[in-house]
Formats: C-alpha cells, structure tokens, sequence
C-alpha cells in the first residue's frame, strides 16, 4: 500500500525559559541551521497566569506580573541574538510569549503550537532525577508523550 | 450571652470584641470575634501534632464558640506563610492560601469526605473560615491503635479501612477536576468521622508552586497514606535491621519510597501474603518504579481491580 508523504515545513519552534537547557537548544538550533536559509524560527515562552492564591492583594500579583513579562522580553530577546549571530535573517526569526492560564506548561507549549504552523518543535531537557519527575514533572518528556502533528527535538 | 461559657467568677466579665482580625496574636482567650454580625467566643488556640513530635501551637486557628447556638468551631484567620518544603532531598515553595480553603470549602460543602465550614470577610477583608468541628480521630492513630498483628489486620480490619480510603481519593479527584489541590496530604489530615463512620480530609489552606504536574504531589501525599495504611505503620528499614528482621537482606534500593529512602514500599517482601496487584500498586511509588501514576483516575482504577480481588470480611 502506498500512503501520501507528508510535508513538512521549515518552520521550528523553540519553547525556552530561563534554564541553561533552553539557552542550549537555542544553541544547538543556531550551530544547526544558522546561515543555511530557508527555515523560519520562533523563540516561544507562554507566560503563565500569575497564581491568584500567592499573593496577597491584587497589587502585589500584577507587580510580580509586570516583572516577570519584562524580565521575558529580556530573556527572549537575548535567544533572538544568538540565532542572528550564527546566521539567521533577522526576518526568519521572531519571539513569542502570549499570556495563558497554564495548569500544564507542556499542554500550553503544545497548544501554542497548535495554533501555529510549525512542524518541529524544539526543548531542552532539564535532566531532573527521578524522584523531581514523580514530584514535579517534567515538561519535555509530557511533550514527548502527548505531542501530535509534529516532530519534537529534545537537546541535552 | 457569652458568660454562660465562661467560669463563674465576681462580678460581670469584660470583653474584648475584635471585627478586625489582622492581628490574630492579640485575639485570645475569652475575646469575642464579630464576623457578619455573628458572635464568636474564643477558646484555646489550636495545636497540631505529628510524628511523635509537641503539638505545635498554631496562633491563627482558634477554638471558638458560635454564641447563637453554642455550636463549636474552628475559626482560622488570615496568615500570609511562605516557605521552602522539604520533602527528603527535594525542595519547592508553599505558602497558605485563605482564598483557596475558602473556595473549597464551598466546592465541597455538600461531600461526606472533606470537613464542612463558609467562610466570611472580617471588617479588613481578611477571609475568616469557620470549620465545623469533627468528632474523631486522626486515620493515623486509629490505625497505630489497632492491636492485631498485621496478617490479621491485613485480612481483617484492612479492606474495609482500604474502601473507606478509596472514597478519599474520590474525593480529591474530586477536586483536581475543579482545578484546585488539596495541597497537604497527609495520613493525619483525614479525620474519621465518629458519629457517621466517614473519613474526612481536613485542612485545604496550603499551597505549593507546582512545576509541570500540577497534582503530583498530591499523588505522592495518596502514595505515603496508602503504602502507610497496608503496612499498618510506616516499615523503616532502621527497624527491620534492629529486629534482624529475615527480609534485610532480600532488600534492595528499588524497594524504598523514592521520596523517602528509608521506608519500604515492597511490602510482600515484608509480608509475603501481601497480594500481587496491591503491592504493584505500592511499587508505583517506589524507587525502582518505571511508571508513576498522573493522576488520581490510574491510581483508582487499580485500586478497584485489587479491591475486587479481596475477599470482603464477613
């Protein structure tokens, strides 16, 4: 039987935070593809929801809100730099951080994806022990398990 | 309307009335609280003890008489904690959350298994719950008190407090498809309830900073209560060597709790009649584990499979 090759496109999204595993998947997707054309990358990190029940007063919530989404831009920012640094058409990259109430920052990660038209998807592992995973979870490996409709790199 | 609680002593007592509450160190003994007009006399301040330990004192919960009917409750006051848990080497941020207990309090308002109480603003804002009280004990020490040794509790009195624990886990399933957490799970935060018969969780104001699985610890707290209730006790490894118990040297590193390496979840090494899909299910939270439960739903399905398999004590 034969079925249908599918297409893929060139088009990557990293999903990053502030860990040295994200700073190394941005890393590897610039040594990877930087200068060779043609694939279009967006730096992706889904600012979750401040926890209402944390703070105290409302004040305190959008003060802790208003610095974490700065503190992204930054962050972000300085991803963007090391992919135009190893080659990336400035118009071939850009950054993401939409807003979301995120339970699960794996199922967001996923559907941000889903609403965009990237087909490989990259994380960084974050090399949690075993007893951190059955704690706390782990992003990259919920990604790896529930991930549809793309590919996944995980860079360690 | 209130010296009817208190001692007979001279002449009429002087009350201090509180509608603010922010400060829940200068409310004491015999002070009334005004919250929505109801009167409450304050009593003691409530203590929690665990492991052995001095009860601590918790300055912000007091026992206080409902001064309409004299009904008793707890009433738990506004207090902003933040701190590192430790949990064997692991450590993550909690802190207590006022708003959170009080919105389960009414999620759960009508449930046999959660502890029943509203809640209510004080003059500040502060958000005040007000707890009925539970007759009973603590799940753990009704357990330490039964006498039999364990084959006997295992076939005996165990299916029966197993059921009983199952409605538990129902229960925070429950409330993890509300989106909220208990937050502290622990084998003395069910009460058993003395004139019904039902096991109630009790204390829902902590919080944790969860990372990816928003209720794993949760599942860790069902984990410890579960491996603690079919060993009838905690089984420490320390123990077993002082006893020269003949399983020591059968253990192996898989077979410890994975958060917390000196206690044996491998209980059939222990307990030999330990059934097969009970002790896979305590395995789950093991160090040798491949697989943990995500949810309270897996671990539920086995545990009905394993309970079917149970002969039911006539």
């Amino acid at each position: 039987m034969v079925t249908e090759e599918r297409v893929f496109n060139k088009n990557i999204l990293i999903a990053v935070d502030d860990s040295d595993n994200s700073r190394r998947a941005v890393s590897y997707v610039a040594q990877m593809l930087g200068g060779v054309g043609g694939f279009k990358v967006a730096v992706l990190h889904v600012l979750a929801e401040a926890e209402e029940d944390y703070f105290s007063t409302t004040e305190e919530k959008e003060k802790w809100f208003s610095q974490y989404a700065k503190k992204v831009g930054a962050m972000l920012e300085n991803y963007r730099q090391i992919l135009l640094q190893a080659g990336f058409d400035p118009k071939d990259v850009s950054v993401r951080s939409p807003v979301r109430y995120c339970p699960s920052m794996a199922e967001c990660i996923l559907a941000e994806r889903d609403t965009t038209q990237y087909h490989t998807l990259v994380v960084g592992r974050q090399g949690l022990s075993r007893s951190e995973e059955f704690l706390f979870g782990s992003v990259s490996s919920k990604i790896v398990n529930h991930a549809k409709n793309c590919t996944v790199w995980v860079v360690e | 309307m209130a010296s009817r609680w208190l001692p007979k002593g001279d002449g009429l007592p002087h009350f201090r009335i509180h509608t603010d509450t922010t400060e829940f160190f200068g409310v004491e003994y015999g002070d009334i609280v005004v919250l929505d007009g109801v009167p409450f006399l304050i009593r003691h301040n409530a203590k929690e003890g665990r492991f052995g330990l001095d009860d601590e004192v918790k300055f912000w919960v007091k026992r206080a008489i409902d001064l309409r009917n004299g009904d008793r409750k707890f009433i738990k006051m506004v207090f902003h904690e933040k701190f590192m848990a430790h949990v064997g080497s692991l450590a993550f941020e909690c802190f207590r959350s006022p708003g959170k207990e009080a919105r389960i309090l009414d999620l759960v308002a009508t449930h046999k298994n959660f502890m029943h109480g509203y809640s209510v603003k004080d003059e500040k804002g502060n958000i005040i719950r007000i707890i009925d009280l539970i007759s009973g004990i603590p799940l753990s020490r009704h357990v330490q008190q039964i006498e039999a040794d364990h084959q006997d509790y295992y076939h005996g009195q165990f299916p029966a407090i197993l059921d009983q624990f199952v409605a538990c886990i129902e229960a925070i399933r429950f409330l993890h498809d509300h989106g909220e957490k208990h937050g502290d799970i622990r084998r003395d935060h069910i009460f058993i309830d003395r004139d019904t018969g039902d096991y109630r969780w009790i204390d829902f104001d902590f919080n944790y900073r969860h990372r990816e699985n928003i209720y794993g610890y949760d599942l860790f707290g069902l984990g410890n209560v579960l491996i603690f209730l079919a060993g009838k006790g905690d089984i420490l490894i320390q123990d077993l060597i002082e006893q020269k118990h003949p399983a020591v040297g059968t253990l192996g590193q898989d077979d410890v709790g994975i958060i917390f390496n000196n206690r044996i979840v491998n209980l059939q090494k222990i307990f030999p009649y330990v059934s097969d899909s009970l002790n896979r299910i305590l395995m789950h939270f093991s160090k040798g584990a491949n697989w943990f439960y995500e949810n309270t739903a897996q671990l539920l399905d086995d545990l009905g499979a394993f309970r079917q398999s149970l002969t039911i004590p006539s």
